[in-house]
């Protein structure tokens, strides 16, 4: 099909009109083998950074979720004190946990319940029977209204000798150096992606460039401006970045639903292997690689405008 | 019948500037460290003028037109384009000139992976000009240099002659004030090079100054009246029109 002029009208060209990625880049003599490898290079980078950018926000949702479950419970153990009874040291220091405001509610554990627990370490519950095993009481707090927990602490090893509070600041405290150790690597991969990611551009410009010095002597000697030829070189570029970075950004969703979708179904299982908590990927972590794309396709724009123009500087 | 005779179909244009398009004042050339070039050469090219830059072989012709494109720059003297010393240009200004000339190249350059109506379009699409308001423009200038059944075609198929014509085409597109020809008939036979030299004539015509460089006798003696810019021994000696 043609116009009036005799200027083909394909389906394409029409879609080019309305859709700026499909639009020619006339002026750039294209090499569709090195255009393949750089969109397959720049997908491969993308789908590794949305990943990095994923677990980086995986690691951050579970660890602040770990957080808030472990400061919403503290420990109250007891110690064996030689013949002393500790059953009833047990009921002492309930009473006075159950009598604090901001305690929910307060469970004991029993003696089998505890062996169980030191069974990973210690073996069997018949071959720790004759040891004096620690006896723990869980205390669950109201996040809105906590209670004093230094006084808490004082309060029932005052009351209730050989017993001590464990409000988990320590572990919290370690689970959060190590969270954001985890985020600031995350962080370092993140930009080093971008970094490969924005070499490779500057590589296949300048390759792209020295092969159509020609055409770039013509278009100056026709009349075109810097600028001009500037854009045509960083269009192209611009365009092959977006594509590969939403080929690999998809395959990164993809993946991510896949993980949810399996995720959901594994819940249960989870947490009883003790992983509960964990954070199933979300609207946050579509949400980054998204932003990975974005950030892909402005490198890819960035890395070839620059490139562009100091090559054009030396050509001219 | 001589080419003088032939009819302009083309329009003339409104405004031409009075003043000289080209000046060269003591100009010289010389590449690295070796022998000048070119010495103290010296001449202008007035407006709607016509004229030959003729020489044997390796004389400087083609790094003449390469000096006045701005491909190169003198080792001394003063190139002055369209009234401008280009010692004192910036990019700006020498896109500016640079559109104001038209180029034929002795090897065509013309974009391989861009049709004829494309490569023809070209300067007008640099200069930022919408498709709409040239289309038309460029497909009468193919159907007049013969290539309007191959607008849609690109340079590969194109026969030398035809390669050489939307080689001319691209450069009278956008309507220059001087328009360089850098051998354009060397690569096609007698009969086509006539044709083309008529092109040329008829661009004259309608106010495009023309300076071709050729080392063919004949095609110089088809043209009356053309001023000859002659190289030899590295200077520029000028003769006034030939009958």
């Amino acid at each position: 099909m043609t116009d009036r002029s005799g200027i083909p009208r394909t389906p394409r060209f029409a879609l080019s009109r309305l859709v700026p990625l499909f639009q020619r880049d006339p002026m750039v003599a294209a090499d569709p083998v090195t255009d393949k490898a750089l969109i397959a290079v720049i997908a491969i980078m993308t789908f590794l950074a949305a990943m990095t950018a994923g677990a980086a926000q995986f690691t951050a949702s579970t660890t602040s979720r770990w957080q808030v479950l472990m400061a919403s419970e503290v420990t109250v153990q007891l110690k064996p004190q030689g013949s002393r009874p500790i059953e009833t040291d047990i009921v002492r220091a309930t009473d006075i946990l159950r009598g604090t405001t901001g305690v929910s509610s307060v469970k004991v554990f029993s003696r089998e319940e505890s062996s169980k627990l030191l069974e990973p370490w210690l073996g069997s519950a018949s071959a720790i029977e004759s040891l004096p095993i620690p006896r723990l009481i869980a205390v669950r707090i109201d996040a809105d209204q906590p209670p004093d927990m230094a006084a808490l602490g004082k309060a029932v090893a005052d009351s209730v000798p050989g017993a001590s509070l464990d409000d988990h600041r320590n572990w919290t405290r370690r689970l959060s150096r190590i969270s954001d150790l985890f985020l600031l690597v995350s962080l370092s991969a993140l930009v080093l992606v971008l970094t490969a990611t924005g070499l490779a551009i500057v590589f296949a410009t300048r390759g792209a460039m020295a092969g159509n010095r020609e055409i770039i002597e013509v278009l100056h000697f026709i009349g075109a401006d810097d600028r001009y030829i500037a854009t045509q070189f960083q269009r192209h570029f611009a365009v092959l970045g977006i594509r590969g970075g939403l080929i690999g950004g998809g395959a990164a969703l993809i993946l991510l639903l896949a993980l949810r979708i399996a995720g959901s179904s594994s819940v249960g299982l989870l947490d009883a292997n003790g992983l509960s908590g964990l954070a199933l990927p979300g609207s946050e972590m579509m949400a980054a690689t998204v932003l990975v794309i974005v950030l892909v396709g402005l490198v890819a724009g960035m890395a070839s405008r620059i490139t562009v123009y100091r090559t054009i500087g030396r050509l001219a | 019948m001589t080419l003088k005779k032939v009819e302009s179909s083309l329009p003339t244009f409104a405004h031409r500037p009075l003043g000289e398009l080209v000046r060269f004042e003591n100009v010289g050339l010389r590449y690295g460290v070796g022998a000048e070039t070119l010495t103290d050469v010296s001449f202008a090219i007035e407006p709607q003028s016509f004229q030959f830059l003729t020489g044997a072989s390796g004389t400087g012709k083609t790094t003449l037109l390469r000096l006045i494109m701005q491909a190169l720059k003198p080792t001394r003297g003063m190139i002055a384009l369209f009234g401008q010393d280009t010692s004192q240009l910036d990019k700006e200004g020498l896109t500016s000139l640079r559109r104001r000339m038209g180029i034929v190249f002795q090897d065509f350059r013309l974009l391989d992976h861009l049709t004829t109506y494309e490569n023809v379009a070209l300067p007008l699409k640099v200069q930022g000009r919408e498709e709409a308001t040239y289309r038309a423009e460029v497909s009468e200038l193919l159907n007049w240099v013969g290539l309007g059944d191959l607008m849609h075609v690109t340079p590969a198929v194109l026969s030398g002659g035809e390669k050489q014509r939307a080689s001319i085409a691209r450069a009278l597109v956008a309507q220059p004030e001087l328009l360089l020809a850098d051998e354009p008939t060397g690569n096609v036979d007698p009969s086509l090079a006539r044709r083309l030299l008529r092109l040329f004539v008829e661009m004259n015509r309608s106010g495009t100054a023309i300076l071709i460089a050729t080392h063919d006798l004949s095609l110089m003696d088809q043209i009356d009246g053309a001023r000859r810019l002659v190289l030899a021994d590295r200077r520029l000696h000028i003769e006034s029109g030939h009958d």
